[in-house]
């Protein structure tokens, strides 16, 4: 890798050029994908031109997040950028390696790339030795890239990833190959044999209390909160709100057997989420009783000052839920369709 | 994959925990023949009168089951899969969430050696009405015997569809929830394969969601083998933003890859008529049959 420095702020981009040699690449530290493509990266000559670029990048957000962070970097001359990862192919139900002599952007459209299956325990210099071959590379850049390959392959079997990649993968002009950005993807369900990763994810307020619940949820901006049981209810929902013309705050899913407690803590939660106007709840009640759904919903609106709240709430005891419900602000409909017009209009 | 008849023992692994003591309660409620049940160092106990015991290999020696429903938390879930395969399961329904996508695999290799089936992980698990075969956790009163083949890669969705078939008066000949994680132990593929065998099936619903591209091998399929069935589909998430996990592992759109577009398009152009939202699936079946 190039020699670089971590700064946190615009003094800092320009501090960096007393250690490091001009040109100097400035990259935004968020955990998002395309960061190139959304201007999170800029080639610059001087602590000026840094400067300007530095106040732009730390305020641009990439997949909803601002950098605390910059990585200034000499850029390293080159002539040629190649493409290398590990990854699973859930089509293929498989982890493959995926080598391209010509990187770029877009994996999809690369010419020419090279896709393996890899063993589960692992691949040895004979399979790296072969991807380098169909890459047609000369010897001695095939045997840095057999290292590599073999390094990235252990890292991601090791450390459970999902996707590691390396792009571009540069050819120096001597002919060194150099990682110039570098991305992985964890396996969230495996971090339990991983706590070295514990602390990596940034967590705004929300987002831990949900974690904390066992709540499935996403910030989404809008001004309806979306809760619901089961991933693809709540993600149907998201869509018939959306095809309504109303704003998503955020997608919320309680998981199965939704308890009193869950629905209180969820409806606590969304309730004092900023920008939040009203509340959309859409429980099918299979396993889940109804009556509970209700009881939380009472208990919550018994606290004061609750968002108003549209409920369909369908399944086992659903009369009783009713009757529960009845005389509350509660808005209550018998198809999560009724429940969304009503919450979109404000009604 | 051999679906279970009635009558036809069934095993719960991990049936002394809370999940598996609830469903092992309503899968005998709704007729499943639950003969036994594993938990390591619980053996001689029991659970709604079904006798307990250390092993799966145990439990299927005393039964004779074929199929296990598993209960077994994330962690342990490899090791579980591993000792119902080894001990002859021919179909396990994973229902446990969160399980590492290496450990999927492993089970995966495992069972197609064994040529046995994994139903899940992350799933509701399959139902059969005309059997009384319950293999899961889905609310019995949502389905009713019938015609209709349904599958589907979310719970509460299967549910909710199920349920307005149900209504519809579109009862089903099976369902199955295959479950939301980036990898499934039968594949949508896999699965449509299977009913199109299946005499009493005459259509099929198949839910989608946004993530990986299962849908879009689907519709290849489909054009390449000339289903012949009707099918009617859903897709999930055509407002989700990217580079999120929508609650599911598997529901995740990274680029341009995963998006709801883009197989709600390839489901299209394969003749699948696509309902846009959930309540419009028995309108389009309605008309698929007519």
């Amino acid at each position: 890798m190039p020699k670089s420095v971590l700064v946190n702020d615009v003094d800092g981009t320009r501090g960096a050029f007393a250690s490091l040699e001009p040109p100097l690449a400035l990259k935004s530290q968020v955990l998002a994908g395309g960061r190139g493509k959304a201007g999170g990266i800029a080639l610059v000559n001087d602590p000026t031109e840094a400067e300007r670029e530095a106040r732009r990048i730390f305020s641009l957000a990439i997949g909803g997040e601002r950098p605390n962070e910059l990585l200034v970097e000499e850029a390293y001359p080159h002539e040629q950028e190649m493409y290398l990862s590990v990854t699973l192919d859930r089509g293929d139900r498989a982890f493959v390696t995926i080598a391209a002599s010509a990187g770029g952007i877009n994996v999809e459209s690369m010419a020419g790339k090279v896709i393996r299956k890899i063993s589960l325990d692992g691949i040895d210099a004979a399979f790296a030795a072969e991807v380098a071959s169909l890459l047609k590379l000369p010897s001695e850049q095939a045997r840095q890239f057999g290292s590599i390959l073999l390094s990235l392959e252990k890292l991601a079997r090791e450390k459970e990833c999902e996707l590691a990649e390396i792009n571009p993968l540069a050819v120096g002009e001597d002919g060194v190959l150099m990682a110039l950005d570098a991305k992985v993807i964890i396996d969230d369900n495996a971090l339990f044999r991983h706590p070295e990763f514990a602390k990596l994810h940034p967590v705004d307020e929300f987002e831990g209390e949900a974690s904390r619940q066992g709540f499935a949820f996403v910030r989404l901006g809008g001004d309806i909160a979306v809760v619901g049981n089961g991933a693809g209810l709540v993600l149907s929902t998201l869509d018939l709100v959306g095809d309504a013309g109303g704003k998503p705050a955020c997608f919320l899913d309680l998981g199965g057997g939704a308890q009193q407690e869950r629905i209180e803590a969820a409806l606590r939660l969304v309730n004092r989420l900023p920008g939040v106007e009203r509340i959309l709840i859409n429980i099918y009640g299979g396993i889940t009783r109804t009556t509970d759904v209700a009881a939380g919903m009472n208990a919550v609106l018994a606290e004061g000052a609750v968002k108003p709240i549209y409920a369909r709430v369908s399944g086992a005891e659903e009369e009783e839920a009713r009757k529960l419900l009845a005389g509350t602000p509660v808005r209550m409909y018998r198809t999560a369709p009724e429940a969304v017009e009503a919450v979109v209009k404000g009604a | 994959m051999m679906l279970p008849k009635q009558g036809d023992s069934v095993i719960v692994q991990n049936m002394t925990g809370r999940y598996g003591r609830l469903h092992t309660r309503l899968m005998l409620d709704y007729g499943t023949n639950v003969a036994a049940g594993s938990a390591p160092g619980k053996g001689g106990q029991s659970v709604e009168g079904v006798p307990v015991f250390n092993t799966v290999a145990e439990a299927v020696e005393k039964t004779g089951a074929k199929s296990s429903v598993c209960f077994v938390p994330a962690e342990f879930t490899l090791s579980a899969g591993e000792e119902a395969l080894d001990a002859g399961i021919k179909l396990l329904v994973i229902i446990t969430e969160r399980v590492p996508i290496r450990d999927e695999l492993r089970l995966l290799q495992l069972a197609q050696s064994k040529g046995a089936s994994i139903v899940g992980p992350n799933c509701p698990g399959l139902i059969v009405p005309s059997q009384k075969v319950k293999l899961g956790i889905m609310p019995a009163p949502s389905f009713s015997p019938g015609s209709v083949a349904l599958y589907s890669r979310s719970g509460t969705l299967t549910y909710e569809i199920a349920g307005q078939l149900t209504s519809a008066g579109f009862g089903q000949s099976v369902a199955v929830g295959i479950g939301g994680d980036p990898i499934n132990g039968t594949t949508p593929v896999e699965w449509m394969d299977f009913v199109q065998g299946m005499e009493d099936t005459k259509a099929v619903v198949a839910v989608g969601e946004i993530g990986g591209d299962a849908e879009e091998r689907l519709a290849r399929h489909i054009e390449k083998s000339g289903y012949s069935k009707p099918i009617v589909a859903y897709v999930a998430g055509r407002h989700a933003p990217k580079e999120k996990k929508m609650g599911h592992a598997g529901a995740i759109i990274y680029g341009d890859y995963g998006t709801a577009d883009s197989k709600i398009k390839a489901l299209t152009a394969a003749g699948v008529k696509v309902a846009v939202t959930p309540s419009e699936v028995p309108v389009l079946l309605k008309k698929a049959l007519s």
